[in-house]
């Protein structure tokens, strides 16, 4: 038994070893510079057009480039959505960042998100959307930076969901009705 | 104890399979992972801006500095006036400095990026192979100092001072110097001319 209980801790130690070292050349894309919030449900009405808001963090002592950088050679923050059919996405906003400076290197200047950023996306239904539950799926493309090193372009998944509520049209929307016809029209 | 002895043959088997298993993953023997001080620096066969095949063993007999950046990298960007200007003070006593671009941008937009930046040293278009059998390349700028004799005398991952470059470029021209052949190979003597 107890020969038993060393072998296995040596084979274990052999394991560790030969994994460690694996860690240890884990390629840049396993790294996560930025991580998404969580996005509570969303309700969406047929005619109406919801904003969301989308939450990112980026790491502590990191930043990523804003989705204007100051020069066309950097990668810009870019966020993707697919969605079904009966939903579309209007306009996505991003926040204007903040100008940074290496300080190894005053005269380059960058415009960057750091910490908490937001995001809004413009989301609509068709009028004659199914009501029920979606799925938007989606990526933010970033590319982040610390102080001193850059690191190579990444994506972070991005996903909430969509209710699309029954239309209120006798409510909420209501289309402009025809006036009464004129009389003269039918003479 | 015939029990005992089963335990020992399974386990032995396992061990035996985690060691094939992890010679089978280093896909190059000689692949860099950490602590690279005093290792071979790992060959490679890459294709310069000017349309040339170049090969680290090249430049044997020469200290290089070879430098993954990348056209998005800022702090990349700074080194490498640094670079040039380094690499004409030590060129007569035996630096070759090679950039190596680690970019999906294609060689045109690289090629301006160098061309506005005022290099004039060798720079490659670099594959995701020879970045991971770097080590993987974590972050950019990497550079690596490399002696004389083609082993790793010190990796630097991020920018750093002009000063600090420069030290390792003296240790770089410093080791191996005893051993050193004398002659480069032809490649590195052609580029020279």
């Amino acid at each position: 038994m107890k020969q038993t209980v060393i072998l296995a801790i040596l084979v274990l130690t052999v394991a560790g070893l030969a994994a460690g070292e694996e860690l240890l050349t884990l390629p840049p894309a396993r790294v996560n510079y930025v991580t998404a919030m969580p996005v509570p449900q969303v309700k969406v009405a047929a005619g109406r057009p919801v904003r969301i808001r989308l939450k990112f963090r980026v790491a502590d002592g990191f930043h990523i480039n804003s989705s204007k950088p100051m020069s066309d050679l950097l990668i810009p923050t870019r966020l993707s959505l697919s969605v079904p059919t009966d939903l579309s996405v209007g306009k996505i906003t991003y926040p204007g960042g903040y100008r940074f400076v290496l300080p190894i290197a005053p005269q380059e200047k960058l415009r960057v998100y750091t910490g908490e950023f937001e995001i809004f996306a413009l989301v609509s239904t068709t009028r004659s959307a199914t009501p029920g539950r979606y799925k938007v799926r989606g990526e933010l493309k970033y590319q982040a930076c610390n102080d001193r090193a850059c690191f190579p372009p990444k994506k972070v998944p991005v996903d909430f969901e969509v209710r699309v509520l029954r239309s209120r049209l006798s409510t909420s929307y209501r289309p402009r009705r025809n006036p009464p016809q004129s009389p003269h029209i039918h003479r | 104890m015939k029990r005992n002895l089963i335990v020992v043959a399974i386990v032995a088997v396992a061990v035996g399979l985690m060691l094939w298993t992890a010679s089978r993953v280093s896909r190059n023997p000689q692949r860099l992972t950490s602590g690279a001080a005093g290792k071979p620096a790992p060959e490679f066969e890459l294709k310069s801006l000017d349309g040339r095949t170049v090969r680290l063993s090249d430049y044997r007999g020469k200290a290089v500095l070879l430098n993954f950046w990348a056209t998005w990298c800022g702090p990349c960007k700074i080194e490498m006036p640094w670079f040039e200007e380094l690499q004409n003070k030590y060129r007569s006593q035996g630096l070759e400095v090679i950039g190596i671009a680690m970019d999906d941008a294609g060689e045109d937009t690289v090629a301006k990026f160098v061309k506005d930046m005022g290099v004039t040293y060798t720079i490659l278009m670099g594959k995701e192979a020879v970045g991971v059998d770097y080590g993987g390349v974590l972050g950019l700028p990497t550079t690596f100092y490399i002696d004389r004799q083609g082993r790793v005398v010190d990796q630097v991952v991020g920018l750093v001072s002009h000063s600090d470059i420069e030290d390792n470029i003296k240790k770089a021209l410093a080791s191996g110097t005893a051993q050193a052949s004398a002659p480069a190979n032809s490649a590195a003597a052609e580029q020279q001319k």
